[in-house]
């Protein structure tokens, strides 16, 4: 092909040669519903939220601290708001 | 392969049934490869792949041979279907973050790893364009017909994709400094 801007491109070809990809068996007429995608969607792995906080000193310590606060706050809320 | 895939859809459009099946184990292999390499997420490249089908079942009859291969336009079918999909989650995901799915790629060797980290590092513009031309042999043309583009935009689009991968993966020195 003229037009191929990869004909020279040997070490990209090469390169490019060594992404597989394994197909797995895909029925074609046992398509899952809606509600099972989404469930599957939400049960997946996910990251979590709080591990980019827990890589700093202060992240940790507001994650240590942050709870004992709130809870603080908290219960003196109702001295504040009914005494 | 792909002039047997217009046979078989020719013949499932007049009504054969099993030319279905055989179309379908022809070319989910490709879709699936195709949207996997774009999203590197199994389960959304399956569902897509099946998705891609159902659709073809329901307008069959849109399909007209003179506009192009078969193979092009469900790889049309399956891109699109799969950025609604994206677009779809990352709505979901501005939401709810801790959605977010966690990387869980196998780490086989570390050059393999380098070549699917410099694809998915290509931008949404550029990277159906070097999976398309490199992987599944389409043409500028019907890539142009499968994006939606110009062919002009496909060319440039090609070339940039081409200098970015080299400079991800290293060039021909590389080579002989690893031997």
């Amino acid at each position: 092909m003229s037009q191929d801007p990869f004909k020279n491109e040997r070490f990209l070809q090469s390169k490019l040669d060594e992404y597989h990809v394994k197909v797995p068996d895909i029925p074609l007429h046992s398509r899952k519903k809606r509600w099972e995608r989404f469930i599957n969607y939400l049960a997946s792995p996910a990251k979590n939220p709080i591990d980019p906080m827990v890589s700093t000193l202060n992240g940790i310590m507001l994650v240590k601290t942050g709870p004992v606060l709130c809870g603080a706050v908290l219960s003196v809320l109702p001295v504040l708001v009914f005494v | 392969m792909f002039e047997r895939a217009d046979e078989l859809m020719i013949a499932y459009q007049q009504g054969d049934m099993e030319s279905l099946d055989q179309l379908y184990l022809l070319l989910k292999g490709p879709i699936y490869s195709f949207v996997y390499r774009y999203s590197r997420d199994e389960q959304l490249s399956i569902d897509i792949v099946q998705d891609t089908f159902i659709k073809l079942q329901r307008s069959k009859h849109l399909y007209k041979r003179e506009k192009g291969k078969i193979s092009s336009y469900l790889y049309q079918i399956a891109y699109r279907l799969m950025i609604d999909k994206l677009n779809r989650r990352k709505k979901w995901r501005s939401f709810l973050p801790f959605l977010t799915p966690s990387d869980k790629e196998e780490v086989d060797l570390a050059d393999r790893m380098s070549v699917r980290e410099a694809v998915a590092a290509l931008s949404e513009v550029h990277r159906p364009i070097v999976l398309l031309f490199y992987y599944h042999d389409l043409t500028h043309e019907e890539i142009a017909s499968v994006l939606d583009i110009p062919k002009g935009t496909v060319k440039s689009r090609l070339h940039y994709a081409i200098k970015k991968l080299k400079e991800e993966l290293g060039g021909e020195e590389n080579v002989s400094r690893s031997l």
